[in-house]
């Protein structure tokens, strides 16, 4: 996987998953809801930043009141037709969260526009040369006609 | 006509390079087939049973002579010499190449016409009353709202990866000329008791293989908020409606299981935090919008012009005129003038389908006579809005001279009818051939036989709306033949109703004569003046199963 972020290209990502794998805690960590459900009380002490892995059918109100103590929140798309990330980035935007966002899983370049617009600010492509060209497509269309969470004015 | 603005054209320009390089690729093996589908099908391209076929957005069923001069350019120039108008306002071309497309939508742009979100897992092409503004009726005209709808829901960023497709219909009318209780979002203009402007939104409407009538949702969404009201819906939908199976994935699937008042909570728990954001229309936006659709100044006196006559002059000289004056013509608002249907149901073509010869002609008519506008309807015919009654019998002469003045419009051989197996890979059997046989058959007595709708689709997808036909005819497959389902007493005016089934699917030899034996039961038991659906609610739908099933 190769990370966009902020319109370029990422050669590594700082940001490591727990699991089981690698259950060690770092600095800069991914947990997943269910863990970090469980384990609430033990991360909010943790000094480090932390990042929250969510599917795009997680139900915000299981987060939404600790949302602004993530750095990062990854959103994993199953399958790239699988729409319900889009509203649920909306939905976290709304709700005044300001970090990383980020689209993980089953990604089009031909869809960093849209995620862009709904507020996602990084994206996990599959390759390098996949990466590059995704970097192109975020500015794929020059005019909005509606109001999304990138703030774009839409012109009509 | 709505006038395009710049903004609108780098859009769509913008579009057109996106989906050339997006074809590049899949032509050169970069993106796969089930990549490339969904990207594809927003931009209404799908493949079909012989070639793809491209469908290209009539947004509101609105035309200008320049954008239909086009759409018979492109049928000259890629495809075969003619289109197919949908039940959906739009058009068909059913024989482009797929390496073509890109240079297609090139050409439609140049016109501002395009095919974005013409199919797709997204919000489709905004429907309405193709009398909008021309009737006395009417509350409002909704083509402005239909308007602002269209620009927020293009290219929607968070709606384009939907459970399903996603059809809005909008009416400004209580006589429902858009059938928007069988779609997705109906919205119907009203006014509340202090006189303000505002929408009866319904939700979960659809046609297809469970067909459903859609529910008031909200009774009254004013006017500024119409946006954020239908934006709240389609989040609801998109975060909850099925993507398990695509056959319970239409929001009419998710109304039912959660239940139109929990459903109803959580569209307005999600609305109330949005609905004063950017969203909000103000007075200045809807006014913009509303001036940029010109309107035509209206004469009181016209001379004819030159081989017309005035009209009471022609209704007593010409009895062939008199019957489609009758037939194909409506009162306007506007006294002396009458809106003209353009009949596509003639008996040497398949429903709904035109040449780009005629096209031509059409479009020098309607910049003749008609300010340059056509207007296409959900029946699959077209619309001069705004024909002076001293032009009509010189327009008549010119509409027969291109098969256009078939005297039938709201009768039996007005069918409606999708392309069926001739074309559609979804589909079960053919229709067009049995439109066919129907239509001549009964071509020398539609007229008397008075208003009756016909409906017909060739699989259970019903883009044919059987399910509202007065008479519904649904071809299915039975171990690899053709076999067709009627359906009796639907109906899509003012209230939609779902037809009855008659009984056993009809072998496709006995479908002419199963509609015969309908038909006979309706003249033999008919009171007075009573159209078909009226004597069909009265006897109910034994009586002719009777005659249809007893005989075999």
């Amino acid at each position: 996987m190769v990370l966009v972020e902020n319109n370029q290209l990422q050669v590594t990502d700082s940001w490591h998953s727990i699991n089981e794998e690698t259950p060690q805690i770092t600095d800069k960590s991914i947990v997943s809801l269910a863990y970090w459900l469980e384990n609430k009380a033990e991360l909010t002490n943790h000094k480090g930043k932390l990042g929250l892995s969510v599917m795009g059918d997680d139900e915000l109100s299981q987060f939404s009141n600790e949302l602004n103590s993530f750095d990062l929140v990854c959103i994993n798309f199953p399958t790239f037709t699988d729409g319900r990330g889009y509203s649920l980035a909306t939905s976290i935007r709304a709700a005044g969260y300001k970090n990383g966002l980020r689209a993980v899983g089953d990604i089009l370049p031909d869809q960093v526009f849209y995620l862009s617009r709904v507020g996602f600010n990084s994206f996990e492509l599959a390759n390098t040369e996949l990466a590059e060209f995704a970097i192109t497509k975020l500015k794929e269309f020059s005019v909005v006609s509606q109001p999304a969470s990138d703030d774009r004015a839409a012109i009509n | 006509m709505y006038q395009y603005n710049e903004f609108d054209q780098t859009q769509i320009d913008e579009r057109v390079a996106q989906f050339r390089e997006q074809t590049d690729r899949f032509l050169a093996g970069a993106l796969t087939e089930e990549q490339f589908r969904p990207l594809r099908l927003m931009n209404g391209l799908y493949f079909q049973t012989h070639a793809p076929m491209l469908r290209v957005n009539i947004p509101y069923g609105l035309l200008s002579s320049k954008q239909l001069r086009m759409l018979a350019h492109i049928s000259r120039k890629y495809d075969k010499d003619y289109a197919h108008f949908t039940t959906r306002q739009n058009i068909q071309y059913n024989w482009p190449e797929l390496a073509q497309v890109p240079d297609i939508l090139a050409d439609l742009a140049t016109v501002q016409m395009h095919a974005i979100q013409s199919s797709g897992n997204c919000i489709r092409n905004i429907t309405s009353d193709p009398l909008a503004g021309i009737q006395a009726d009417e509350v409002e005209d909704p083509r402005p709202y239909c308007e602002i709808i269209r620009q927020w829901s293009t290219l929607h960023p968070e709606f384009s990866y939907l459970p399903r497709k996603f059809k809005f219909a909008v009416s400004g009318s209580p006589k429902d000329r858009a059938a928007t209780e069988v779609h997705d979002i109906g919205i119907h203009m009203v006014r509340n008791s202090a006189g303000e402007l505002g929408f009866e939104v319904l939700v979960g409407g659809g046609l297809g293989r469970t067909p459903m009538i859609g529910q008031v949702i909200n009774s009254f969404v004013d006017e500024k908020d119409i946006l954020s009201y239908v934006e709240a819906i389609l989040r609801v939908y998109n975060r909850f409606g099925r993507r398990d199976n695509k056959y319970k994935a239409r929001i009419k699937i998710l109304v039912k299981a959660t239940g139109l008042a929990a459903f109803k909570e959580q569209v307005e728990t999600e609305w109330h935090t949005i609905k004063n954001g950017p969203l909000k229309l103000s007075q200045e936006r809807i006014d913009r919008v509303k001036n940029l659709f010109i309107k035509q100044p209206y004469l009181v006196e016209k001379e004819p012009c030159l081989n017309s006559l005035p009209l009471e002059q022609a209704l007593e000289t010409n009895e062939q005129f008199k019957a489609w004056f009758k037939q194909n013509t409506l009162a306007h608002k506007q006294a002396n003038y009458r809106i003209v249907y353009l009949s596509l149901k003639s008996p040497n073509r398949p429903p709904g389908d035109i040449t780009d010869q005629q096209m031509d002609t059409v479009a020098d008519l309607a910049d003749e006579l008609n300010a340059g506008e056509i207007r296409t309807t959900h029946d699959q015919n077209l619309i001069f809005a705004d024909i002076h009654q001293n032009d009509l019998y010189y327009l008549w002469q010119k509409l027969q001279e291109i098969d256009l003045a078939t005297a039938n419009i709201g009768t039996l051989t007005d069918m409606i009818c999708c392309p069926g197996l001739d074309f559609c890979s979804l589909a079960n059997a053919s229709s067009i051939d049995i439109s066919q046989n129907i239509t001549q058959r009964f071509k020398d007595s539609t007229t008397e036989l008075g208003d009756i709708r016909l409906k017909m689709s060739g699989c259970m997808n019903g883009c044919g709306h059987h399910s509202i036909g007065e008479i519904g005819i649904l071809g299915v497959d039975k171990k690899g033949e053709q076999w067709y389902q009627f359906t009796l007493g639907g109906s899509d005016s003012e209230a939609s109703k779902l037809g009855q089934r008659l009984g056993p699917a009809i072998a496709k030899e006995n479908v002419t004569k199963t509609v015969e034996d309908i038909l006979d039961i309706y003249t033999e038991n008919k009171q007075n003046s009573e159209t078909f659906a009226e004597t069909c609610h009265r006897i109910g739908i034994d009586s002719f199963k009777e005659r249809v099933y007893g005989s075999r």
